[in-house]
């Protein structure tokens, strides 16, 4: 019985220590697309949908006709023109634990953000890299034109 | 032995091949055409919905740049620049479809319980119309429902506290017919105050539930 409870809370804990794509939280969704666009998680495209969720790590990339509005948990709001593409590489929103970051890259085509409560709580946690330099965000709602 | 004394021979052979062809002369280097074009990379400060405007910080390799007037833009091209502005046109060639992506920009509502109990206020209990309607006109809605706390009383208790008032908001608007695609319930315990208050200082209008339709 005792080996049973053993080999029970050690299934669980490598299942959770695995940290499995599925376990992680949606830290936005898709809200609005037109033409072709996708979300990028772990290699493989996902065809965006109005309600798609969008997870840390992903890539979010629009057709050369695609367009589409992402809403995150922060209430950052992000629209993307065409032929557009950006990775979250790091979001972290716990205002509660003090846990706040908002790392993206862009590497080409044309944004608009409005920021969110992450940008209001700790402005230096907001960053976005683009392939020619960093764009650091204190609260406001900017463009951002790259062509790499 | 003759078998391995031939093999022997091969792998020499291709051995040699292959030093060979990695001590040939390397090809004559590519030269890059000079490009002369303006770089083409920008971006641009705007002003927010309501008005007011924020600041960017724009660094490169070469030093950074401050944005604080709106419609101010700068080159992401690795140089310090200065900055300059960006007429209508320009931004409406570049961003036109970027803009028009826009979604619904999320909404939020502050709800208040009447005291020692988790029954809203009147004016809180006549907000949940609007709520449902905000969830009725966001494409895939999504709510938070998240509890706020003042400064009495230790951080994670807090916690705990604006976590009990979210479960039971979220509950009345449950009940109330509300429909969305995803609900989070949260709590930001005293670290996200509406009003700026010191430590261990009782504020009402701290005590809040605030609900966003996203």
């Amino acid at each position: 019985m005792k080996t049973m409870t053993r080999f029970i809370i050690v299934l669980i804990l490598l299942i959770l220590t695995g940290s499995p794509a599925w376990a992680q939280d949606a830290i936005g969704f898709v809200k609005t697309v037109s033409g072709s666009a996708a979300v990028i998680d772990a290699g493989k495209p996902i065809k965006a949908q109005v309600g798609t969720p969008i997870k840390m790590g992903n890539t979010l990339n629009t057709g050369p006709k695609g367009a589409m509005g992402i809403t995150f948990k922060d209430n950052t709001v992000m629209s993307f023109g065409p032929d557009t593409e950006l990775t979250v590489d790091e979001y972290l929103y716990a205002p509660g634990k003090d846990d706040l970051k908002f790392g993206t890259s862009m590497s080409k085509g044309s944004l608009q953000v409005v920021s969110g409560v992450i940008a209001k709580l700790k402005p230096q946690s907001v960053t976005m890299k683009t392939p020619t330099g960093t764009i650091g965000i204190r609260g406001t709602r900017f463009l951002v034109k790259v062509e790499p | 032995m003759i078998r391995n004394l031939k093999t022997g021979f091969v792998v020499c052979a291709v051995l040699l091949v292959a030093m060979g062809c990695a001590t040939a002369p390397p090809p004559p280097p590519v030269v890059p055409a000079p490009v002369a074009q303006a770089p083409k990379s920008y971006v641009v400060l705007m002003e927010n919905a309501d008005g007011t405007v924020g600041r960017l910080a724009v660094s490169g390799a070469k030093g950074e740049v401050l944005l604080n007037q709106p419609r101010s833009g700068v080159d992401l091209d690795g140089t310090a620049s200065t900055p300059y502005t960006v007429d209508e046109n320009r931004i409406n060639r570049d961003f036109g479809e970027a803009l028009a992506a826009q979604p619904p920009l999320p909404v939020s509502f502050m709800l208040y319980y009447k005291a020692g109990g988790t029954v809203l206020t009147d004016e809180s209990q006549a907000l949940i119309p609007a709520i449902l309607d905000a969830a009725r006109n966001h494409p895939a809605p999504d709510v938070s429902v998240i509890g706020h706390t003042d400064t009495v009383g230790n951080t994670e208790a807090n916690e705990k506290l604006g976590l009990q008032r979210a479960q039971s908001v979220a509950e009345i608007i449950k009940k109330a017919g509300l429909q969305v695609h995803d609900l989070t319930i949260a709590s930001h315990g005293e670290k996200n105050l509406l009003v700026a208050t010191p430590d261990n200082t009782p504020e009402p209008k701290n005590r809040r539930v605030e609900i966003t339709v996203r």
